[in-house]
């Protein structure tokens, strides 16, 4: 790091754009890729702003995802947060209510930065009370149903036929036997649980919050939802309440699970293994069409930060057409920057932006993270077999009486 | 030391008192008097409620189940690694062939960093690719074996296991430092009195280490209430809330949802529980010490 | 020493072979998951040795990162002891001999302090650092250790030094030395196994602690081991293999210092904690 420094330093100096007063350097964090390589890409990005930008020098810090939020939230208590930082479009609410960052509309606006550019869904997660908090960085959807080839066409099913939610069903029962797993369903405290939670509502047209963001779990659209994932619990490796995505993973990995729900950011992992997969868009009633729950990451601007202008001059960097591709691993959110990074590095591009283009993301309400919690209770409430009304109902409760 | 030393004292105390002072007791008023406030990460401008916060918290159910998780996961812990300790020391006392290189293997799982043991754990009692289900479904004991971690009645004592063996060796070590210095005359003594074995540990042994027992207890008790990183690694406080203890909640709070005021006074609760809990130790000590100070 | 029957001892033997395999177990498995190549899938039931062993997860756990980590432990660990001791030492000497009611109310204070839970304190204490201008220094996490060690170890020092008989201090005054020189040439050196078994204790401690080099370093070249872990849990799972690996390279150096000390700790723990 130190020495890539140097070298942009040094090339700021011999080009004679700046005198040394004139140069600042601004702080970046950024959520630790774990795609191996990218670090790389993403250094050399950071060399070639800097040579664009002579004045500026990017420090960046990269974090690793499950500490980065107690980092930034120590940071910013304790007047220490970088210049600029990717948020997770979840945090986006609580870090605008805070005043932790700025509003960028004004500057948006002058560099004619606008919605067009990005998929509508992330443009969404930036808004909060009608402003701009922050520029899409990357996306994903947490609905795609990754497929083991094999299992399927030994039990002679059409994976097509999961699509509906009572194809999966019966897809699931009969590949669950022997060991093996139909679907693999977890519910422990994480966001993964959240978004596929989020994923079945959305898809049988229910919701979380109503437009006066008051819970909507109640709704027969969300209860059915829940109805339906509860009754796909015989068919998925037991001990659901304390499982995880990852958990999940090292079984599809082995053989003994036909189906999971997963980002696009699987994919890789996938690649490395000897598994021959395949994946279908989601799940929805018969009729309906499948939505799922947006994920991603905002580029953001810190309040405390003394150089807002060198801070928005890298977020329009790093969210550029021909630079947004390399510095992600999720998919870039600018929409022409993703259809050939999905082109290059993806299987079923087409099927990736149709389910990008309609997906919805989480609640954009400054409590979200207690809203969170509370729907993983919900989630582990109806897979340990509480009747969903009921859980619908004592989660509205709990949201509503947040205050 | 005489009267006359007493710069010596002042001096020899200051630097440990001003430690703990300034990084310890002062940051702890800060939070006992965010308690009073209702702060948040979204709400900068603290507003002064008085006891709003603690009247709410102490209201829900949550808190009361989190009271009984702390008590039972400390005690529990406390207990078995005491018992097993005190066994294990008795056994590694026996003069045993390889009895050198037990009693410094025995000592590995507590040396071992707290967050490595906690994932080692989660992932032996995984329910799929877990050793211990592999373990009890290859013995016919179950066919399916148990969600140790994901089931409300299993998740809490499966935590205190894992906690007892990585906390274990530490009571072994002290116990067997205190066997050691067990009067062996008094014990030939009671032998050719033809006092059994069991005799000989109730009468003997056992009054002798009654202080170490209770140093053993008091320390093991506040290390284990305020023991973070293995429930928080194995559940996260889940399945429910079925192992969520205060650090654990703590740290939800404060990191996880952005409410500080909340996780301050779940600090100051904390605090009190323990106060409290050892308080009653030494009650039960005093109450239960023998006439005969020393054996 | 007592004579056992041959019976009694088997079984002793037994039940000592029993909480040899408890105890090891768990290390075993973490070596067999360290040795497993990444493209070999999980087994079910568990294999309890990878088919096709590798130290392929060693080789990348032992990046360039992991050094610096490594160092960044050593330095603050091994300060952390020193400074740990010295001041418990101190303190315990005091509260051992000076016979003054607001010492021990001192003294229980500070051991009391033992109670805080750490993630109850950690945003004021982060301020402070912050407010010193100590983030990402080894002197934050220094200070820190140090103040979360002293409460135990001036507990364990208490414990041995009320062990040592003052009359020698005594007769050392009598034959006119002061108390500094007293303390120091009387006292320090007959401390020897109480001083070694709280450098132990307090190393052990230090060497895994978590939650404050999360919160006072944030840049790479500041991490420690046990945070260093974190670069093999990613937001969507867990490298297994080398995050086994690395927990093996992140212990072995403790309990090595461990085995080469175990005697001196045993039997300072000994002269120290008994007899109350």
């Amino acid at each position: 790091m130190k020495r890539t420094l140097l070298a942009a330093t040094a090339i700021g100096f011999s080009t004679g754009a700046a005198l040394a007063q004139d140069q600042v350097t601004i702080r970046f964090w950024d959520n630790q890729q774990t795609e191996s390589g990218l670090s790389e890409y993403q250094r050399a990005a950071v060399e070639r702003f800097e040579a664009e930008n002579p004045d500026i020098n990017v420090e960046v810090t990269t974090i690793p995802y499950p500490e980065y939020q107690q980092r930034l939230l120590t940071a910013v208590q304790g007047g220490n947060a970088p210049d600029v930082s990717s948020l997770d479009q979840i945090w986006m609410g609580a870090f605008a209510e805070a005043g932790a960052v700025v509003p960028l509309d004004e500057m948006a606006a002058e560099a004619n930065v606008s919605a067009d550019a990005f998929f509508p869904g992330a443009w969404e997660s930036a808004i909060y009370k009608d402003q701009l908090w922050g520029i899409p960085f990357n996306v994903d959807v947490w609905f795609f149903s990754f497929y083991n080839k094999a299992l399927f066409e030994e039990a002679g099913i059409d994976p097509q036929s999961t699509v509906t939610w009572e194809g999966l069903r019966a897809a699931a029962e009969e590949l669950t036997g022997d060991g093996r797993y139909g679907i693999g369903l977890f519910a422990h405290r994480g966001e993964d649980t959240v978004v596929v939670l989020n994923s079945f509502i959305f898809s049988n047209g229910g919701r979380v919050l109503n437009e006066e963001g008051s819970c909507a779990l109640t709704e027969p659209q969300a209860v059915e939802a829940l109805e339906y994932l509860a009754s796909l619990a015989p068919y998925a490796p037991q001990g659901i309440l304390n499982a995880s995505s990852g958990s999940m993973r090292e079984l599809f990995l082995n053989g003994s699970l036909a189906m999971e729900f997963w980002p696009a950011l699987e994919q890789p992992t996938l690649k490395n293994s000897d598994l021959d997969w395949d994946f279908v868009v989601g799940h929805a009633p018969e009729g309906k069409t499948p939505v799922g729950a947006y994920g991603g990451w905002n580029l953001a601007i810190y309040e405390s930060s003394p150089n807002k202008e060198a801070a928005w001059r890298f977020i329009q960097f790093m969210t550029r057409e021909d630079v947004n591709g390399d510095v992600v691993d999720l998919i870039p959110a600018n929409v022409a920057a993703a259809e050939s990074f999905l082109e290059e590095n993806r299987v079923g591009p087409d099927r990736i932006m149709e389910h990008l283009n309609n997906a919805k993301p989480r609640p954009l309400s400054p409590r979200y993270l207690e809203i969170s919690d509370i729907q993983v209770t919900l989630a582990q409430d109806i897979y340990s077999g509480m009747d969903a009304a009921e859980a619908a109902e004592k989660a509205c409760g709990a949201i509503d009486g947040l205050n | 030391m005489t009267k006359n030393d007493r710069w010596l004292v002042w001096l020899f105390l200051a630097p440990a008192v001003v430690l703990v002072a300034v990084l310890m007791y002062y940051p702890m008023l800060g939070t006992v008097i965010e308690s009073f406030y209702s702060t948040s990460f979204i709400n900068p401008d603290p507003k002064f409620v008085g006891l709003e916060v603690y009247r709410r918290i102490f209201s829900q159910q949550e808190f009361g189940q989190i009271v009984v998780n702390s008590l039972l996961w400390t005690m529990g812990v406390v207990l078995l690694q005491n018992v097993l300790g005190f066994f294990s020391a008795l056994l590694l006392n026996q003069h045993l062939p390889g009895q050198g290189l037990m009693r410094a293997l025995v000592l590995l799982p507590w040396v071992l960093p707290g967050v490595v043991a906690a994932i080692i754990w989660r992932f032996m009692y995984d329910p799929q690719l877990g050793l211990i289900n592999s373990f009890l479904i290859s013995l016919g004991v179950s066919d399916t074996g148990m969600a140790w971690l994901a089931d409300t009645d299993t998740a809490m004592l499966s935590a205190i296991v894992a906690a007892v063996w990585k906390g274990f060796p530490f009571s072994t070590v002290v116990f067997l430092a205190a066997l050691q210095n067990v009067d062996e005359e008094q014990v030939e003594a009671a032998i050719i009195d033809g006092a059994g074995p069991l005799r000989r540990l109730v009468d003997i042994v056992l009054p002798s280490i009654r202080e170490v027992a209770m140093i053993n207890l008091v320390l093991t008790t506040i290390l284990t209430f305020n023991y973070f990183d293995m429930i928080w690694v194995l559940t996260r406080g889940g399945p429910q809330n079925a192992t969520h203890i205060f650090p654990t909640k703590i740290y939800d709070l404060g990191f996880g949802q952005f409410r500080f005021g909340d996780a301050a006074v779940y600090g100051v609760f904390s605090i009190l529980v323990l106060v409290l809990l050892i308080a009653l130790y030494f009650a039960i000590q005093r109450s239960s010490r023998p006439r005969v100070a020393r054996a | 020493m007592r004579r056992q029957t041959p019976r009694t001892r088997f079984a002793l033997m037994g039940l000592q072979t029993g909480l040899a395999v408890i105890v090891l177990l768990p290390f075993f498995w973490m070596i067999s998951v360290s040795l497993k190549p990444a493209s070999e899938p999980f087994a079910i039931p568990a294999r309890l040795w990878p088919e096709d062993p590798t130290l392929a997860n060693y080789i990348s756990a032992f990046r360039p990162e992991f050094q610096v980590y490594f160092l960044n432990s050593v330095v603050v660990s091994l300060s952390t002891v020193a400074i740990t001791v010295t001041l418990a030492l101190l303190a315990a000497y005091v509260f051992t001999r000076a016979q003054m009611r607001i010492v021990g109310i001192i003294m229980l204070l500070v051991i009391l302090a033992q109670m805080f839970p750490a993630s109850a304190i950690i945003i004021p204490i982060y301020r402070m650092m912050r407010a010193a201008d100590l983030l990402n220094t080894y002197a934050s996490l220094i200070l820190a250790y140090v103040t979360i060690t002293l409460p135990v170890a001036i507990w364990m020092m208490r414990g041995f030094l009320a062990r040592l008989p003052v009359t020698l201090e005594e007769a050392a005054a009598m034959d006119g030395a002061g108390p500094l020189r007293a303390f120091f040439e009387i006292v320090l050196p007959l401390c020897r196994p109480g001083i070694v078994a709280t450098a132990v204790f307090v190393l052990i401690v230090t060497w895994q602690e978590f939650l404050f080099a999360l919160s006072f370093t944030s840049t790479r070249d500041m991490r420690t081991l046990p945070v260093g872990m974190n670069d093999f849990i990613g937001q969507y799972g867990i490298r297994y293999g080398e995050l086994m690996a690395s927990s093996v390279l992140i212990s072995l150096p403790v309990i090595a210092v461990f085995l080469f000390l175990q005697r001196q700790f045993v039997a300072g723990l000994t002269a120290g904690a008994v007899k109350g």
